[in-house]
């Protein structure tokens, strides 16, 4: 998966937050593209650029290999984005087009999936047998 | 102009800071790979 980040910042604050605040946080500091988005262009685009703030709220896009977007999410400002949900929306993603799985409520990867012989034509199995409320959690 | 989930995600080309120095990107390059598109509201603030 290739990461990049936008904010409205320069490319000139990008490089001073890497050096003085990533590098020093995390070995080698970002290691993905930052993109700067000066006039909210971007922002505007995928509609989460912040006109009376001047900010980009923030967001997360996951975009499939071939363009199309199949997650996504914004969370106000104060609360910091929750990386390991990302990577779970990833992984169930690239699950589902492997196999034709479906991920239920509360997947995380190694737990039960459900199948077409789950669904209410086929009904091979109902859906109960294979997945439990406590799974949400 | 919001690009929902099963959109083509809006193509654009854009500078960025890149190890060490500035470059230029276009979204569509990056085809045929997944991509994480993660806005922030800015450098230097508490989260």
């Amino acid at each position: 998966m290739e990461v990049l980040v936008v904010s409205i910042d320069t490319v000139d604050t990008h490089r001073k937050m890497h050096e003085r605040g990533l590098a020093r946080m995390v070995p080698g500091g970002a290691l993905y593209p930052m993109i700067s988005d000066t006039d909210g262009a971007i922002g505007s685009l995928f509609g989460v650029y912040d006109a009376a703030e001047k900010v980009e709220r923030r967001s997360h896009f996951l975009i499939d290999p071939e363009g199309t977007i199949q997650a996504t999410e914004t969370v106000a400002a104060p609360i910091g984005r929750n990386v390991a949900e990302i990577l779970r929306q990833l992984r169930a993603l690239q699950h589902h087009r492997a196999t034709g799985d479906f991920m239920p409520c509360g997947w995380q990867p190694g737990r039960v999936t459900l199948t077409e012989a789950n669904d209410n034509v086929t009904e091979t199995r109902k859906i109960w047998d294979d997945w439990k409320p406590r799974n949400a959690f | 102009m919001n690009p929902l989930v099963g959109d083509r995600a809006p193509d654009f080309t854009a500078k960025a800071f890149y190890r060490g120095k500035e470059e230029t990107l276009r979204l569509s390059t990056y085809r045929g790979r997944w991509v994480a598109l993660l806005f922030y509201p800015g450098d230097f603030t508490t989260v």
